[in-house]
């Protein structure tokens, strides 16, 4: 049957037999940077492509639909031309800051992909602190934005930066503690084991409403802290002009639209590794011959569909509601998410103390 | 030299060089920037050494909070575009001293304290045992400085609410 | 009585969400509702929407009759001089003068289409037409005469 355990064994085992381990280490970490630099760029194409047509559709349009058949090649005209632009750099930013922020955008979304895992057996680094590293490493994002925006030396760059920030900082909150939940019903942070305790039911079933609960909260606010829209005050297009990335064109602009597809590609990994038990295939207690029937379609297409279930999802969401106001944003965490999460994490701890959850 | 002493020459070159230039350069915001690398490295240092949670720790703790709020305070306070003057002579030459006598002083305790190398296997910590560690009463138990830290966050969330707060002759003016 | 009211806001604000998502869901998973028209490609069959506004016509019958009685109540509403309306005065058979119009001048490239002669018309003499390919190579094909040749107004419109 195909799995891509068996393409990563093979392929380690030669190397290992051909080269001298160190040597070989180095050759493994070529090929996984080439892997993951292939998929940002599919993710790219795909993605924008999935969120024009998904946009469309929901507002009955047809959306792109000139280029190539059904518009499939759109996102790689786009591409091309913005590699073809010229990336201006404005007088008076600092110029050394201003080029370095994308990078900085770019390589927090690849450190991120380290531990997600793709398929049984297939990722990068099982850490055995995983979603802990995912929140610590997600957090740095933050700095490539407040860097673009005070580089530019343009207010409203400043103020998205700002909005950013701030936004971040308080979503983090949330996001972290709909996280705790799974943590605490499967003690452990480790991305394999989460995985290996939704053997028999994932966790959306299998706990109760807190979960639920957690979940949905976990979806708005990784939804705020990937600047979507309905949070997306950072680039508020009418107010702010696009916001940090005002001044980027070219390359640079092209790194930050992409990272944001990266990252909303990450965290909808990571909800769909919490709660939807990521390349486990869809189990129900003990009904064996149902099981077995689920194992037959591959770990990786679990994954990818679960994952692209919930990028659909965000996606919906971004496209029916409208923008928030500052305040209605700050209200929403703070006065909202945040108690919510709190009284549903001791609520779910109860429940995994005495063992209420399947 | 192995891979991983290349490695943490590396890491450690790039702590000290982002740390230098934290404090010559003369904007205020790339400072900060500056002591973000610097602070971002010494979590790779941490990763290095396989304590993964210290590291995110560190991650989370200096740069997802105190380099933010830095952050944040220098672009609502300082004009933070501009070039600031040149520090004084005598400043120069008491901080380069008080560099120094740092760096002897840790060379000393390393030099005297005779590292041994360790033979024990990595550890590999589970979430269950950190928690453990940390609300447990016995020896090396980290009960106290838990609990002391948790009084400190009650006293700054009791301070911000206290600021926030409205009081009703403000109101009353108001309207 | 707090607890209570947030509760309920909560509550809302979560159904009124999922009001809003059903609705576009709808429409995601319904693509006959698109509206979309492919324009050059369904020149021909084009669906345009009932209230589209093209241009100002005076529909004329089969006897070459009008209903304009030629009282500028368009000319006055029209609000940036898009009508010009010259009048004549017919004698009819029984020796009476008659106001009428002479000609009907209508200035397309000044028009912005807010229907305002339209519903100023008493005897519902013009009409919107829903034509949308204006584009000529010079300006003063634009300005149209509406009334055709030799027309005349329709027996029993005051």
């Amino acid at each position: 049957m195909f799995s891509l355990e068996g393409i990563t064994n093979t392929i380690q085992n030669w190397l290992y037999s051909t080269f001298d381990p160190t040597f070989a280490l180095l050759i493994e970490c070529a090929i996984v940077i080439l892997l993951a630099i292939g998929l940002f760029a599919a993710l790219g194409l795909v993605l924008v492509l999935m969120e024009r047509k998904v946009a469309a559709h929901i507002q009955i349009r047809l959306g792109p639909n000139r280029v190539g058949p059904g518009g499939m090649f759109q996102t790689v005209a786009d591409t091309i031309k913005l590699i073809l632009k010229e990336g201006l750099v404005p007088d008076l930013a600092d110029k050394f800051l201003f080029n370095l922020a994308p990078f900085v955008v770019m390589i927090v979304a690849m450190l991120l992909l380290a531990p997600i895992a793709f398929a049984k057996n297939f990722q990068i680094w099982d850490i055995n602190i995983g979603v802990l590293y995912v929140s610590a490493v997600s957090s740095l994002s933050v700095i490539g934005i407040l860097m673009a925006g005070w580089a530019s030396n343009n207010k409203y760059s400043l103020l998205g930066a700002m909005r950013s920030g701030a936004q971040i900082v308080s979503y983090e909150l949330s996001a972290g503690l709909s996280v705790l939940t799974v943590v605490v019903l499967t003690g452990s942070l480790q991305i394999s084991d989460i995985i290996a305790s939704q053997a028999d039911g994932w966790w959306l079933f299998k706990g109760h409403i807190p979960v639920i609960i957690a979940f949905v909260i976990f979806i708005i606010a990784v939804t705020a802290e990937t600047n979507r829209a309905p949070f997306d005050l950072a680039e508020a297009e009418s107010e702010l002009t696009a916001g940090f990335h005002t001044e980027y064109s070219g390359m640079r602009f092209a790194l930050f639209f992409l990272a944001e597809y990266i990252n909303i590609f990450i965290v909808c990994a990571i909800g769909a590794t919490l709660f939807l038990g990521g390349w486990m295939p869809l189990h129900i207690g003990h009904w064996e011959g149902f099981n077995h029937i689920m194992d037959y379609i591959p770990s990786s297409i679990w994954f990818m569909g679960k994952t692209f279930f919930l990028i659909f999802l965000i996606m919906w969401f971004r496209w029916t509601f409208p923008r928030l106001r500052v305040d209605q944003l700050l209200n929403l965490e703070w006065k909202y998410l945040l108690p919510i999460s709190m009284l549903n994490i001791i609520l779910v701890t109860v429940i995994a103390i005495l063992g209420w959850h399947f | 030299m192995s891979a991983s002493a290349i490695i943490f020459y590396l890491i450690a070159a790039f702590i000290l060089g982002a740390g230098i230039l934290a404090v010559t350069t003369r904007k205020i915001f790339r400072s900060a920037i500056w002591l973000l690398f610097s602070l971002v490295g010494i979590a790779a240092l941490y990763f290095w050494m396989q304590v993964e949670f210290i590291a995110a720790v560190q991650i989370i703790v200096y740069v997802g909070g105190i380099v933010i709020l830095i952050i944040f305070s220098i672009f609502l306070t300082q004009q933070s575009g501009k070039e600031m003057a040149k520090p004084a002579l005598q400043k120069n030459i008491f901080s380069a001293l008080a560099a120094l006598f740092g760096v002897a002083f840790i060379g000393k305790l390393i030099s005297e304290y005779g590292f041994t190398e360790d033979q024990s296997k990595p550890f590999n910590v589970g979430v269950g045992d950190i928690g453990t560690q940390m609300l447990s009463t016995t020896e090396h138990g980290y009960i106290l400085p838990f609990e002391v830290v948790s009084m400190l966050l009650l006293a700054a969330m009791i301070g911000c609410i206290v600021i926030a707060m409205k009081s009703k002759d403000n109101i009353i003016s108001k309207s | 009585m707090f607890l209570k009211d947030y509760i309920s806001e909560v509550y809302t604000g979560v159904s009124s969400l999922l009001k809003g998502m059903r609705k576009t869901g709808y429409y995601f998973f319904h693509p006959k509702e698109i509206i979309t028209e492919q324009y050059p490609d369904n020149r021909d069959t084009l669906k345009l929407a009932e209230r589209f506004r093209g241009e100002v016509v005076m529909p004329h019958d089969e006897n070459n009759e009008h209903a304009c009685t030629g009282c500028t109540a368009c000319e006055l509403a029209c609000p940036n001089g898009t009508i010009k309306i010259i009048t004549k005065f017919d004698i009819s058979p029984e020796g009476k003068k008659k106001k009428a119009i002479d000609t009907f001048v209508y200035h397309l490239e000044l028009c912005t289409m807010c229907n305002l002669c339209i519903e100023s018309c008493p005897s519902d003499a013009i009409v919107m037409a829903q034509n949308f390919e204006h584009s000529v190579y010079d300006r003063s094909k634009l300005t149209k005469k509406l009334n055709k040749p030799d027309s005349k107004i329709r027996e029993g419109i005051e």
